[in-house]
């Protein structure tokens, strides 16, 4: 599986990227929003490993980006960001029917083993946008 | 500038919920590393872990620094002749592992003639040292043309101006302003350069500020930064 990581901290963005591959998958990882819409725009990703807390456009607003191309709406996006989903409670449908976020980890909380067991479960997930 | 308790309360208050927010992420890059390390079954990550956790300790240190000079409202930093470009070649021995970690060149600027200035030694290296590894982590994220940051001296005809810079875009006046008033309110105050907390930046400025000095947008040659304009001594100039 193509994996496109967008995480801000190049040190994390390794380990992560050792840890995927690893397991099997090919991953490219990008620092900022606007490399990962021409990376993305390089080589279509099966799945997206999304930080939101990123430098001039944030995580969602490379969402709204990316979801504006038919070609990558049903492309699963996980959240692996340091924001605690317990702001997003109210944002929670608008983040998973209208932009596509499959699953959502608090990266503090969130070992390399849960990350590999998320993807592992995205693998078959096409994702289907609600307008 | 003269400090209310309540403001005084409100900035420390500020800083250590930033403060306490940064220093997350050295501690997340060494669990998540020791965990890598444990699947793979290898020590080779032990270097990267000893120098994640050292700067995380030093970085701790100016971090307390800077939170115990915005608690004490009218605590002012010892002033002494110093000379910046030591204080900026320490930094950059400081800095090295960290920039080597994060991939960024280290240049030094520091050849020429400079006063000393008036200044807190600590206080004046700390401040420096949180502002570097603020960028340091920064700057993969700006679009640089070159992974490099420079510490660097030069001379302005407001004094002596010791900054750290890159040639990637950085903060511009408004935005540092505002990025001070929201400090501890919104999670990324200084979204145009830092994805993280800026705590690096905001106990740098708050270092600076002990100094009777504070953080300011500045050039040297065509790089842009984050810089302090400091007072020369004039009566070692006669020396």
């Amino acid at each position: 599986m193509n994996i496109l990581i967008i995480e801000p901290d190049t040190v994390l963005a390794k380990l992560y990227t050792k840890a995927l591959q690893r397991a099997g998958d090919e991953v490219v990882c990008c620092v900022n929003a606007q490399s990962a819409v021409f990376s993305a725009d390089e080589r279509q990703p099966d799945a997206v490993v999304l930080e939101l807390q990123l430098v001039k456009h944030s995580g969602i607003e490379f969402l709204y980006e990316f979801r504006s191309y038919p070609e990558w709406q049903a492309i699963p996006v996980i959240v692996l960001s340091n924001v605690p989903p317990v702001e997003f409670i109210d944002n929670w449908k608008l983040l998973q029917r209208q932009l596509g976020v499959v699953d959502y980890l608090y990266k503090p909380h969130t070992t390399l083993a849960k990350l590999l067991k998320t993807v592992d479960n995205v693998r078959t997930t096409a994702v289907q946008l609600s307008p | 500038m003269v400090r209310t308790d309540q403001s005084v309360s409100a900035l420390s208050v500020q800083l250590l919920l930033a403060v306490a927010e940064q220093i997350k992420l050295p501690l997340l890059q060494i669990a998540r590393t020791a965990e890598l390390s444990q699947v793979r079954d290898t020590t080779a990550d032990l270097d990267s872990i000893q120098t994640t956790a050292d700067m995380a300790i030093k970085l701790l240190d100016s971090y307390l620094f800077g939170a115990r000079l915005a608690l004490e409202s009218d605590y002012r930093l010892n002033i002494e002749p110093v000379s910046v470009a030591a204080v900026l070649y320490d930094t950059g021995q400081q800095l090295t592992a960290m920039a080597k970690l994060y991939g960024v060149e280290l240049q030094l600027d520091i050849a020429g003639r400079f006063a000393p200035v008036l200044a807190n030694r600590q206080g004046l290296q700390s401040a420096m040292t949180s502002l570097g590894y603020a960028l340091i982590e920064a700057l993969p994220s700006l679009n640089a043309q070159t992974l490099t940051l420079h510490l660097a001296v030069h001379n302005s005809r407001y004094g002596v101006v010791a900054g750290v810079y890159s040639d990637a875009e950085q903060l511009s006046v408004e935005a540092l302003r505002q990025g001070r008033k929201l400090q501890g309110h919104i999670r990324q105050p200084l979204a145009s350069i830092s994805p993280s907390s800026g705590a690096g930046i905001f106990v740098a400025d708050a270092i600076l500020q002990a100094m009777s000095t504070e953080l300011r947008p500045t050039r040297h040659h065509n790089l842009h930064g984050l810089g302090a304009v400091l007072r020369p001594t004039p009566q070692l100039q006669l020396v």
